[in-house]
């Protein structure tokens, strides 16, 4: 087994995934985590992109979170049953990437960190949050009505069922209520994360604001 | 079959894979007129849309690696197919930023170029051009960004770096390895024999 270590900063974030994916993979790896102002700048000349997270495979880095999560989740079994399945898998998860990086970010990022009675917060979501919302979310609910087995791909979990339920799972609880229209998606988030190994890394994972 | 708009945009390395491997398929190409009548019967509402014996496949990269797995263009080891993922998803980011420029010189919006040149296309290049330069010489400049023989990030890479030199001549100046890469990966014979004879497009 190949040493692993993650460098990401002390948050759930981009960080999260591949920790979810270790976590499933019942794969040991080195969890480390930078402090933002004091540990970071050292750090980041000696990542290949300037940027976290970086995973580390027998002291070789590599960079991008598709990129190492899609390599590990292939070895370990995460990442569909077939050629065409596993390109479904990416599919699903560059949309999502398109939908949280593209004008859901300006409701979202604002979202996380509202006060009771934030007005900007309720103009960005009106603006921003709904729209993008109501374009992404009736694709989660369509893939998994069409597949009907409780999982995105095929019939058992892959690394795009640990990427939505994440995201999923956080904005059920930052904006309550938000996400009702998709039942679905909501029954999805709830079962993935009673997989027993990812329950047990929910459990002892730190417990960080982001 | 591939179904996207009449241009090279983010179909083009699609078409690519296939005339490299020899394997046919129907190049289907939409007219800008006609787009919104097809947009209700993709799975993600965009194109391209691969159909693999009738099985939809959206998404462009989701769709390059498909095609670059099945004709043996997404790297010669697991970790190698990981850094050819990370050079695109890099360049992905790249173009993001650098995309509103594009398409004032595609004709498909409006802008000030020289305002858009300073303000937009010059800051994302120099975050990251110097990481591609970098990765070409660290590959030995041996015609390719990862490994030793052609992946689908070559194609991404040539084809954006093609659209470049055209509109924007001089831009890739200080990255004489980057270029260098770019011309040994166009003049592979399959690919510079689909060059020549695909149909012209701005995009």
């Amino acid at each position: 087994m190949p040493k692993y270590t993650l460098h990401y900063f002390d948050m759930r974030g981009l960080g999260e995934l591949c920790r979810q994916i270790f976590a499933l993979a019942e794969v040991d790896f080195e969890d480390k985590r930078y402090d933002m102002e004091k540990e970071w700048p050292a750090f980041k000349s000696q990542t290949p992109f300037r940027q976290l997270p970086v995973l580390e495979v027998d002291g070789k880095f590599i960079p991008q979170l598709y990129a190492h999560c899609r390599m590990l989740a292939t070895e370990h079994g995460f990442a569909g049953k077939t050629p065409f399945d596993a390109a479904w898998v990416d599919a699903i998860a560059d949309q999502h990437k398109d939908f949280y990086w593209g004008d859901f970010k300006k409701f979202w990022w604002r979202a996380l960190d509202a006060a009771e009675g934030d007005l900007v917060h309720e103009e960005l979501k009106t603006k921003f949050g709904i729209p993008e919302r109501d374009k992404f979310f009736p694709l989660i609910e369509k893939q998994l009505t069409e597949t009907g087995t409780g999982f995105l791909v095929g019939d058992s979990v892959t690394w795009a069922d640990l990427l939505i339920s994440e995201h999923v799972s956080v904005i059920v609880r930052v904006v309550p209520g938000f996400l009702d229209a998709f039942p679905e998606t909501k029954k999805h988030a709830e079962k993935i994360r009673t997989i027993p190994q990812i329950a047990k890394w929910i459990e002892r994972r730190p417990v960080t604001a982001h | 079959k591939l179904t996207y708009f009449d241009g090279r945009g983010r179909g083009e390395v699609a078409r690519q894979l296939f005339h490299l491997s020899g394997v046919p398929f129907e190049d289907n190409r939409i007219p800008m007129a006609e787009w919104p009548a097809h947009k209700a019967s993709m799975p993600f509402g965009k194109m391209p849309l691969l159909e693999v014996n009738g099985k939809p496949l959206p998404q462009s990269y989701a769709i390059f690696r498909y095609l670059a797995r099945e004709f043996g263009f997404v790297g010669d080891s697991p970790f190698a197919a990981a850094w050819v993922d990370a050079v695109a998803d890099q360049f992905k980011d790249y173009f993001d930023e650098i995309k509103s420029l594009l398409f004032v010189h595609f004709g498909f919006a409006q802008g000030d170029k020289e305002k858009m040149m300073k303000d937009v296309a010059i800051p994302a290049r120099d975050k990251f051009f110097p990481m591609l330069e970098k990765i070409a010489k660290d590959n030995h400049n041996n015609g390719h960004f990862v490994g030793a023989s052609l992946t689908w990030v070559d194609l991404l890479i040539a084809e954006h770096v093609s659209v470049l030199l055209k509109y924007m001549p001089g831009f890739l100046n200080d990255y004489p390895t980057v270029l260098s890469t770019v011309k040994k990966i166009n003049s592979i014979p399959k690919l510079k024999e689909w060059i020549d004879k695909r149909p012209d497009s701005t995009f």
